[in-house]
Formats: C-alpha cells, structure tokens, sequence
C-alpha cells in the first residue's frame, strides 16, 4: 500500500530538521518572548515593558527612528536601485558589465563600511570636509538621521537593483507596444504598464530593504550618533552598559520582530492579485540614444553605482595611508596592516574557521532540507516550510539576544564559545539555502528523475546521477554566498563575541569606535578581498547570473 | 514481446477516486491509445503502470507475471514524457546511452545502439551536441531514442506531442508510428487529442472521470461509439433530444417508424455533421426528414460548415467540395435528410440504445 509509512531516511531528516529548528531557534526565541514578558522586579508574568515602550520617550523615539530608517533606507534604494534597473535594461548604456560589478561591489562589502567610510569623508573630521572648509566651503558633518539614510539607500540599492532589472528584462515587449499603439503616451505607460508588471519584484525588494534597514545594527551606531533605533537601544540595555535590562531588549526585539511581520503581510497584501504570467515572445530592446539624453543617462547610472561603490574604494585607499592614531597623514605606507598582522590578526583566523564550519553544515543541512519541501510536500514539511520563514524578519541582533539568554547555562552553556556564533549564523542562514535548493529542484522537475528511473536506477542512484550534478553549481554559489554573510556577520556576533572568539567584523567595528582608523582600513581591505574572491567564484559556478547573489 | 493486463486498478488522492476500476488487455506489440479529457485520470494510469506510484486495489500483469510489487527501475518500461525530461547536463548521445548504461552493455554493443537510436529518430550526426541547442521537436526525438535504446518491454508515452506546434506533431506521430511497427514494441500512448489518436492507434481507449468509457478500433470508436461520451469526445457528434414511443421515433414535430423502439422514454438521436444531407432529393436509403434553417456558413475550402436551426435544436452539416450557390445559404431555409443507417440514439445515461444500422 502507498499509504504504508515508511521510515526512509527522508523521515530521519524530517526529524532531524525540526530538532534543529526547534533547539537554534524555536527555543532561543521564545526566551525572548518569556523575558520581555517578565517583571524585572517581581519575576511575575506582567506586561511591564511593553508598558515602558509606550510611556518611556526615549522608546518612542527609537520605535520613530527605526521606521524613519526603514522607509528612508527602503524609499532611497528603491529610486536608486529601479532608476539604474531601468536605465541600464531600456537605453544602451556603455559597459553595462562595470555597472553591475560595482553594483556587486557595493552589495557585497561589509554593511557598516559605508558608514564608516562616509564618516572618514564627511565626518567631524573629514577629509573632504576639511578640503572643502580649507576653500571656504563649510558643510555639516553627516551624522545623524541623513547620514543613516543615505547609507542604507547606497548600500541596499543593489538589491533592488538586481531584483527588478530581471523583472523588467522579463516584461513582453509586444505588451509595452500594444499600449503605445492603443495611444497610451510612453510616460504614461511607464505607469500604467511597466510599474504593475514589475510591481512584485518591487514590492519584494521593497520589503527586503525595510527588513534590512531596520535591521542594521552598525550604520546607526556608527553614523547615527543620537539616533538611536530599536536594534541600538537593544543592544545597549542587554549589552548592560547602564547595568542592563535583558526584560526590557527583550521587549524592544519583540517590536522590531513586529515591525518585520507588518511588512511581510503588507508586502503579501499588495502582490495579492497582482502575479503575472506573461509569455516571452518578443525580448525587450535597448533603445539607441544620443548627445545630451545619452550622456545624462550615463551619468545617473555610472552616479549610482560609483558612489554606491565608493565605500569599498575608499576603505582600501585609506589602509595604505600613513596614520597616527586616528589622523590620516600624508603618504603612503603599510604600517595598517603591519599593526593589523602583528596584534590583531586572531579575528582573521577566527572568521574564516567560524564561517567555514557553519557554511558546510548550511549546505549538508540547506540542501536535504530543500529536497524535502520541493520533493515531499505534507503537512509536516509545509510547517517546516513556514518555520523557515522566521530568521528572514528576526534582526541578527535579535538572534544573538536569543542565544545568549537561552545558551548562557546548562544543559546547553555556549556562551563565548565559537560555536555559538557558528550556531547563529547557520540558524539565520540555513533558510536561504534550504529555499534556493528547493527553488532549483523545482526547476530540475521531477520527471528527469523519474525519466531515469525508468531507464534502470534505482531511485537513490537516479537522484545521483541527474539532480545533483543539476543542482550542484548553485549549491556551490549558495554555499559561497552564504560564506560571505558569514564573514560579514556583526550584528549577533557583537552580541555572542569574547576575547578569543571576536572576528573580523567586530574587530572593524570596535577599531572605528575606538577611532583606529587605519586599522579598520586595513581589516576592512582584508575582509573585503576575502568577500570578492568568494562573490567571484559564486558568480563563476552560476553561468554568471546576478540573481545567485542575492 | 508483451502482453499488459491490468484488473481492477483503482487509485484514490485522499479522498479522490482518479482510478475506479480499470480492466484492460493490451495484446503484444499493440499500439494502445488512452484517450480523454484533461484530468480524467491518463497519467495516474499510466505513471502507476510505470511504477512511479502504486494503486490501491488491483493487479498489473506483463507476459503472465505480475509486475505491481516490483520498484520503477526493475520494471523495464521505458517511458517518453510530455516535457522531455531530457537531461540537460548529457549530450545526446549520452542521454540515449544513459539506460544502457544501466544495463551495463560493452562499449561496443552500446556505441551501435546509440548510432541505431539515433539514426532512427533521423537524429544522425547530433551526438555531442547538448540538449539546450535543440529544438523541441528535436528534444523530444532524443527522449524516444532514448527510451527505445533499452528495447523496454513496454513503451509509454505521455502526450508526448501535446509541447510540440501542429506541424511537427503530425510529423513526429508519423514518425512514432513507424518506429514502433518496426521495433513491435507494445505501447500505450497517452493523448487528449481525438485526432492524434485515431491517426496512429490499433485500439482506442475512451476514458472519462477514471472509467473507460470505450474500448475500440479508431474506426469503431468514431463509427460505433457505445457511450455518448465517446460519441461527442472523438470528432464532432450532433445530438438532438428525441423521444421513443411503439416503435416510432419522435424528433420535434416530426415522427418515423423506428422497429425497435418500443418502450416509452426520452432519448437522445445522434449523428456526425458529414452524414447530414443538404437538400430534399430522394436516395435510395430511410432517411428522417428535417427543416431547418442557415444561420452560418463556414467555407473551409475542402469543405464548408453550416450551423443549422432545426426545431429540436442546433446542429453542424459538413458539405465536401462546396460550390458558390451552397455558400450564399446563410439566413434561408433548407431541407435536411439523415440517413437512418448513420444514426445513434442514446439513453439518459450516455448508454446506447441501439444504432440506426441495428434496426
Ligand atoms: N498528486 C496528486 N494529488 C492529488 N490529486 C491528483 C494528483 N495527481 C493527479 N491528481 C488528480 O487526479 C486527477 C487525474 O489526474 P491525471 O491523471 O493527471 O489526469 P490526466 O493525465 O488525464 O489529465 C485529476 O483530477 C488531478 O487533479
Ligand atoms: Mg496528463
């Protein structure tokens, strides 16, 4: 009988796939949900801190400034990133391949190197500032809630960037034609036309960079100075710098996960109806433009994803400037990374071995997870499905709240091991791999195997011989994508990080707290080779398609 | 060589029954249609024959021995998928050879299949090319190689046309057909198309909602139908509502003596649009007689359509080689005949009553 249940090893890695979830992150965050939950006091269930939240200004104010960030950082890389998608898709723009390398550049270099690298410009004791103080120009330093915006705008863009250029190059040409000969002006149609089609690869990037902004630990830290969000103050009242109050950032998770959610839902809400099916028949073109029009364009493109670019530029220029202590000197000069090998270069090792380890049990784990929900549907694995969902909206500051107040004593004490930063970033990481494994099964298709099933193989050897080699390239590019958020980690690792297990991005973010400059430089440099010998090898083994990074 | 008989399969999603019973024997080296409507349960039949996924109740029986416990790869079907399922990673060759393989056959031995194979398919001189450079027309020739390479003793097929433009469709089916006389092959052939499948079949099986409706040579199932789901799915059927009464059939105002007929009841007449005679001249055979008037013509060149207004209701008339005067009809009235020997009639329940010719 086909209804026979049958313990294969699918049933062994259902079971093993919900252990997994329920110990990294069922468990670590329902600590979360318990102690914001939990008078500080009394030690009784009381909604006390969901009461401060909405009494206490300076919680308001971060609940302000988090959505402030949020669509700020989602609205700037929105413009930006549907501009260069259009323009580099409808007009023929020269050296489209530079563009989208810097558009990579910008995406893949570590989070909070745009902050800093515009604080090392425009900061209190910028370069260019101080250039342009020198000539009588005086602007203010960019702290503040502008600087929070115009970083997340350069740093996110490229996601939308990437997301809707497919989409755009997806739309029927004849469809944009057929509009244009019922005598709808080419403006219009931009409207009435184009923006539907793509509206769910904008609305899925829109959701994504609000996520992202919100989310974002080190840019408001860094950039932000007195404008703090939920993530900062978070981090403060559990990093316990006035004593500490895990009940209290606790809570303040909580609503940073609310926030999350909402957008989810609003996100969901507005593709409600709007899922198009269109059959390629004729390939959008790129239109030829002259003089002044093509000259404009290229400037708004080659704009964008230059200064988008910019912070990875100026990070590797700087490493090789002369410094004492904070202060830039004139000339050039190793003495960064000098100091970078002699005292510091533990983060260096400690990153790649964290990152090394939890990526493997990503993709042994990522991929049996992803066969499963493509190829075994059912109630359990739907749930299993859904489940994944949650690391997407927990902020990894969040995730490392979690774990520290859950792994902190027996039977599971982790704290300041490595293998608790390891644990973290495999738990926020595996979803991506386990949905991109599952989302390239489904393009294999079942009927390959079952075409070599009923040549002779076995199942087991069916799925050997055809899947795998299908599947394996973006695996590999999973894999190496998943590396290098793994070694660009700060947020939770900041949380979860002792003397012997700090890496490097933690490193990079308490030099450029400390001022060390020229060590953040140089460690950044470090980091971001690293991140670009990975991104090219992922973009290798992809046939060269962008949508592998994301 | 094989013979298929399957007994009482049935199979239920849930609580969905898509199988409800199917009794079929397929003799050696048959080409065997399954023909019917979207959903009526052809691929469940067929993936369960294959083995991908097992029935409820029933038996299937290749060469005397029953097959139904043994897995998929042990069963020696070889089966042609709708959307190729070609293997992207292989070349040609090596997707042809890929069964073999399996089956361990010497370098040599395999090489000269994989040539014959590919000769046979008109594919000659494609082996390093890769899948992705190819046509579907193309693709779907390698996925018959492929699964003849292994000279399975059963061949299944599953619309595997339905992917390709009307042109090559009916070249491929051509082509199928005599690669499987050649071969003697048995073969169950999986199609939605009623054309396809009177083009190239021995026997026809009529199924609807998980039963058969009908077993039958092509010119059986269009000029014997026995179920008037049968009747109206395999080429155009005019149903009229009639009623039967001592002998006599009633069709609108109109009644004929009808030997036969004896129990009182409403039927319903059936009869194909080329069987409809235009005009009032007299023949040589028992006719019903009909007004009706043109409300639309069709000229099709070989042929024109016309949708008839009759007082029992709407039917189609098929005129071979019209001339200019037939065309002009639209909007006026016209006499029809229906030759009696050409006519169906039908119970309620879809279940023939008896056949005009029967009388
Ligand atoms: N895996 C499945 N689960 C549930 N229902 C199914 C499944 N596969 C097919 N069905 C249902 O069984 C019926 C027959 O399907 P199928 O055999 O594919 O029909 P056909 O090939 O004739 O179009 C359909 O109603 C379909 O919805
Ligand atoms: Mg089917």
């Amino acid at each position: 009988m086909s209804r026979r249940f049958r313990f294969d090893l699918w049933t062994f890695v259902l079971i093993g796939a919900w252990t997994i979830l329920l110990i990294l992150l069922v468990w670590p965050l329902s600590s979360i949900v318990r102690a914001s939950l939990i008078d500080n006091e009394t030690g009784a269930l009381s909604l006390v801190h969901y009461m401060e939240i909405f009494t206490t200004r300076v919680y308001q104010r971060a609940i302000g400034n988090t959505l402030i960030a949020g669509f700020g950082g989602m609205m700037g890389a929105l413009v930006l990133g549907v501009a260069l998608a259009f323009v580099t898709t409808r007009f023929h723009i020269y050296g489209r391949a530079l563009i989208q390398t810097l558009a990579v550049i910008a995406l893949v270099s570590p989070p909070f190197i745009g902050a800093y690298a515009w604080i090392v410009l425009f900061g209190a004791s910028g370069v260019v500032r101080k250039g342009l103080d020198s000539i009588g120009v005086s602007i203010p330093p960019i702290y503040g809630v502008a600087g929070v915006i115009m970083v997340f705008s350069l740093k996110f863009f490229p996601h939308v960037f990437l997301i809707t250029s497919g989409a755009l190059a997806a739309i029927n040409r004849s469809v944009e034609e057929a509009a244009e000969s019922l005598g709808v002006p080419p403006a219009k149609r931009l409207f009435k036309i184009t923006f539907p089609l793509i509206l769910p690869a904008i609305s899925a990037s829109a959701l994504l960079t609000f996520v992202l902004s919100i989310a974002d630990f080190g840019t408001p830290r860094i950039i932000g100075r007195d404008f703090n969000v939920l993530a900062t103050e978070a981090f403060n009242l559990f990093g316990g710098e006035v004593g500490g109050n895990p009940g209290m950032a606790s809570a303040l998770s909580m609503v940073l996960i609310f926030l999350s959610m909402t957008v989810v839902f609003a996100q969901r809400w507005v593709l409600r109806r709007n899922v198009y099916h269109s059959n390629m028949i004729k390939k959008p073109e790129r239109q030829h433009v002259t003089g002044l029009r093509s000259a404009g364009l290229h400037l708004l493109a080659y704009g964008i994803v230059l200064i988008g670019a910019l912070p990875a530029f100026i990070v590797v220029i700087f490493s090789f400037r002369r410094t004492s202590g904070p202060v830039f000197q004139p000339g050039v000069s190793l003495q960064s990374y000098e100091k970078v090998i002699a005292t510091v270069s533990e983060p260096i090792w400690n990153t790649l071995t964290f990152s090394s380890v939890a990526v493997v049990a990503i993709v042994i784990t990522g991929t049996l997870v992803g066969y499963l929900i493509s190829r075994r549907p059912g109630v359990v694995t739907g749930a299993l499905d859904a489940l994944l969902m949650v690391p997407y909206i927990v902020p990894g500051i969040v995730m490392g709240i979690a774990f520290i107040t859950r792994f902190n004593d027996p039977p599971l004490a982790l704290t300041g091991t490595g293998l608790i930063i390891i644990l973290v970033v495999y738990i926020r990481r595996l979803p991506y791999s386990a949905r991109s494994v599952a989302a390239a099964l489904k393009q294999v298709g079942p009927n390959l195997e079952d075409a070599a099933v009923s040549l002779g193989y076995a199942p087991g050897k069916a799925f050997m011989k055809v899947t795998v080699p299908l599947i394996l390239p973006g695996i590999m590019a999973g894999a190496l994508m998943s590396f290098v958020t793994a070694m660009n980690e700060l947020s939770s690792s900041l949380v979860l990080y002792v003397g012997s297990t700090i890496t490097m991005p933690v490193r990079i973010y308490l030099s450029v707290m400390d001022g060390e400059y020229g060590t953040a430089s140089a460690l950044s440099t470090i980091l971001l080779s690293m991140t670009a010998v990975a991104v090219y090898a992922a973009f290798h083994l992809s046939g060269r398609k962008e949508s592998a990074l994301l | 060589m094989a013979d298929l008989k399957i007994q009482g399969l049935a199979k239920s999603y849930r609580d969905v029954r898509v199988l409800e019973g199917i009794d079929l024997h397929i003799a050696s080296g048959e080409f065997f249609t399954l023909l019917g409507p979207s959903g009526c349960g052809k691929t469940t039949l067929l993936r369960t024959i294959a083995g991908f996924q097992h029935q409820d109740r029933g038996e299937i029986i290749v060469k005397g021995e029953r097959i139904d416990n043994k897995p998929a790869h042990k069963r020696d079907i070889g089966m042609v998928f709708q959307d190729y399922a070609i293997f992207p990673h292989l070349t040609v060759a090596e997707n042809v050879a890929f069964g073999l393989k399996a089956r361990s056959l010497p370098k040599a031995a395999m090489d000269q299949r994989v040539d014959e194979s590919l000769k046979m398919v008109r594919l000659e001189g494609y082996h390093a090319r890769y899948p992705a450079e190819m046509s579907g027309g193309q693709q779907q020739r390698i996925g018959l190689a492929r699964a003849m390479a292994i000279r399975p003793t059963l061949l299944l097929m599953d619309e595997p046309l339905s992917n390709l433009d009307a042109k090559l469709r009916i070249e491929l089916r051509e082509d199928i057909r005599d690669i499987q006389r050649r071969l003697g092959i048995t073969t169950i052939y999986v199609t939605h198309d009623q054309e396809e499948a009177l083009a190239v079949s021995d026997r026809i099986c009529v199924m609807n909602k998980g039963n058969v409706e009908q077993i039958g040579t092509p010119f059986e199932i269009y000029r014997k139908p026995v179920r008037r789901f049968a009747a109206g799915f395999v080429g155009t059927m005019n149903f009229l509502p009639a009623r039967a009464e001592n002998g006599r059939l009633m069709v609108g105002s109109q009644s004929f003596p009808f030997a036969g007929l004896q129990a009182e009841r409403a039927i319903e007449i059936a009869f194909r649009p080329e069987n409809v005679i235009l005009a009032n001249r007299p023949l040589d055979e028992e006719v019903l007689h009909l007004r009706a008037e043109v409300r639309k013509v069709t000229f099709l060149g070989r042929e024109a359509h016309y949708m008839l207004t009759t007082e029992a209701g709407e039917i189609v008339a098929q005129v071979a080689d019209p001339s200019s005067d037939f065309i002009d009809m639209e909007g006026k009235p016209v006499d029809i005949c229906l030759p009696l020997a050409k006519i169906v009639l039908f119970d309620r329940n879809g279940d023939l009553v008896m056949t005009g010719a029967a009388r």
